[in-house]
């Protein structure tokens, strides 16, 4: 078998039978529960735009590995057209779910543990990155979707792994036997965690000598025992159980379904485990999966911006709004910084370059200022959505008073705008716009991929102040004059 | 050295230097001075024939200077790219001398 059908994805989630917990509750089938039901069809997604013709240059690569054709999410990148294909990718599925569709973050983490995993290799004699590509070769032929778990729970963040009082706030390998490692921890806010085939488990920073235990990378199915996951709370969620339109997006939902991942002292057999205690590969492990998964936020939050424009401009032709040139400059506006983010994430990836074991990555100072950018322009595109559409935006009735025998006539008359659309078209680009601007969606701009001041690091390590500084005193003819040509 | 040998013939192609993070230049200077102290290699321009090698200048690991129809033009080519030296991660401050031990091992072996 090669790429699945968003069927067959259903499918193989419901043969897993992995740990999972909501609302104090045991989930018995994540495809079939309404929790999760818009994560799975975003996810699916992938798999079905993968298969159609319209989708399948930027949704389809070919395996370097076996010259198969594959779904682009299991594809290590080897050009500078793989890097742009991929924010291509990212914004038209964005585009079509309004949502996240969660399958970024192992595709990211697969083509980072390829490059350490080789670069470990040359340097110390292990076989890491022959590991790797045996797992790839199963992603691959299996068309397997993979989380990429990054993020520690961490504790007192002023302690390293090591330091901490409870050693468990990091994951680590606890017990190193002769068939495998045992690991214990948890990972924090890990999309797509509880609808995935298995997690890429990787160190979270940069670690020293005291920390080696914590200096692990790993594999394991999502079923495997100890893997407890617990699914976080969204903005509105109890609105997928009780209610049709007034969920808004009710395909795709309105994040990418994260949870906290927790590894009960769990098995790993040494085939899976990528690394054991190289603990200073840890930090660059962590810049490439950064800069992998940083640049993506102008191809996927583009892909969603293009839809959440869309719907401020429809409600502004409903509400009568949509000829006031404060509204059309403002839509402009959205336009213009939607496109700023793009144009970020497409150069990142022009300037990306290769990696010793043949892959590529994108350009890590470009990439952090890409996602810097999208923690602060896609709150304003939100904003500048919200502005347009009004207050009633966080007061309109719910649905049940719409339908309610007594109010819903006073519902439907008092909540039309122009005469010409029906007040349904009103409440649902509403409810659409309040999902994508209110709440949980919009702090995955912030923090995904890593907060702020994580970019802010990586910039200031990556910006060349002395290359700078030696610019200015040229022209300020400071010091040694240095030649043009030699 | 023979005076009768050919001198092997090392060209420099630079990538452009948009926004280098590292200062080719003086790696180029510092290839020049060792070419002159050793003679056994002259800096050639890219146009000329018969190239030998060919020392691609990068500013950064974009590496646009590493083009096929450059290396095309030698029988051997050496890349630096940031800092990097065929993609071997060197400081900035090593690079000439790195990139001079790059082209040693072509030259001898």
């Amino acid at each position: 078998m090669t790429m699945m059908t968003g069927q067959q994805y259903r499918e193989s989630l419901r043969r897993l039978k992995p740990e999972v917990y909501y609302l104090g509750e045991k989930i018995e089938s994540v495809a079939d529960h309404p929790a999760f039901l818009p994560h799975v069809n975003a996810a699916a997604l992938t798999y079905d735009m993968a298969l159609a013709p319209e989708f399948e240059e930027l949704l389809t690569a070919t395996s370097h590995l076996t010259g198969e054709k594959i779904n682009r999410f299991t594809h290590i990148h080897h050009s500078h057209d793989d890097l742009v294909k991929k924010v291509k990718m990212l914004r038209a599925l964005g585009q079509q779910t309004g949502s996240c569709f969660q399958r970024c973050v192992g595709f990211d983490g697969l083509n980072s543990v390829y490059s350490i995993t080789y670069d470990i290799d040359q340097k110390l004699g292990t076989d890491y990155h022959k590991r790797l590509v045996n797992l790839l070769k199963q992603v691959q032929s299996k068309d397997l979707m993979v989380s990429g778990a990054m993020t520690d729970v961490k504790g007192n963040r002023r302690l390293s792994p090591s330091q901490q009082k409870d050693p468990d706030l990091y994951v680590h390998m606890v017990e190193k036997k002769k068939d495998g490692i045992v690991v214990r921890g948890a990972k924090a806010h890990i999309t797509g965690a509880v609808n995935s085939h298995g997690h890429l488990v990787m160190p979270t920073s940069a670690m020293k000598a005291e920390d080696a235990d914590y200096a692990v990378c790993f594999y394991v199915p999502v079923d495997a025992p100890g893997v407890v996951h617990i699914f976080g709370r969204q903005t509105n969620d109890t609105r997928k159980c009780e209610c049709f339109l007034d969920q808004g997006n009710v395909d795709y939902g309105i994040v990418g379904g994260e949870a906290l991942i927790v590894f009960d002292d769990v098995f790993v057999p040494w085939e899976n485990v990528f690394m054991c205690g190289e603990y200073e590969f840890a930090y660059e492990l962590v810049e490439r999966f950064a800069t992998a998964h940083r640049q993506n936020y102008g191809g996927c939050k583009t892909g969603l911006a293009d839809a959440m424009i869309g719907a401020t401009y429809a409600l502004a032709q409903v509400q009568g709004t949509d000829r006031a040139s404060h509204t059309r400059d403002k839509l402009v506006e959205m336009v213009h910084l939607t496109e700023t983010l793009y144009c970020c994430s497409i150069a990142c990836s022009c300037q990306g370059y290769a990696l010793p074991a043949g892959s590529y990555m994108a350009d890590p100072l470009l990439a952090n200022v890409t996602k810097l950018n999208v923690t602060r322009e896609v709150y304003e595109i939100a904003r500048l959505a919200q502005d347009i559409a009004g207050g009633i935006l966080a007061t309109a009735p719910s649905e049940m008073d719409w339908k309610d025998e007594r109010v819903g006539k006073y519902v439907d008359k008092y909540m039309k705008g122009v005469a010409e659309v029906p007040t349904e078209t009103r409440l649902r680009l509403l409810r659409l716009l309040e999902g994508m601007t209110c709440g949980t969606a919009l702090v995955e701009s912030m923090h995904g991929a890593g907060s702020p001041q994580a970019q802010r690091i990586m910039i200031e390590r990556q910006a060349n102040f002395e290359r700078k500084k030696r610019l200015a005193e040229k022209l300020a003819k400071i010091g040694e004059q240095p030649l043009l040509v030699c | 050295m023979s005076k009768n040998r050919r001198k092997v013939k090392v060209a420099l192609k630079y990538c452009g230097s948009c926004n280098p993070r590292v200062d080719l230049s003086r790696i180029a200077r510092h290839l020049a001075k060792v070419a002159e102290e050793r003679g056994d290699f002259q800096l050639v321009p890219l146009s000329e024939n018969d190239i030998d090698v060919v020392v691609i200048l990068c500013g950064c690991p974009r590496a646009c200077g590493n083009k096929g129809e450059v290396r095309a033009r030698a029988k051997r080519s050496l890349l630096t790219a940031g800092e990097s030296v065929n993609r071997r991660a060197v400081p900035e401050i090593q690079l000439p001398l790195a990139v001079e031990q790059e082209l040693d091992k072509i030259l001898n072996g």
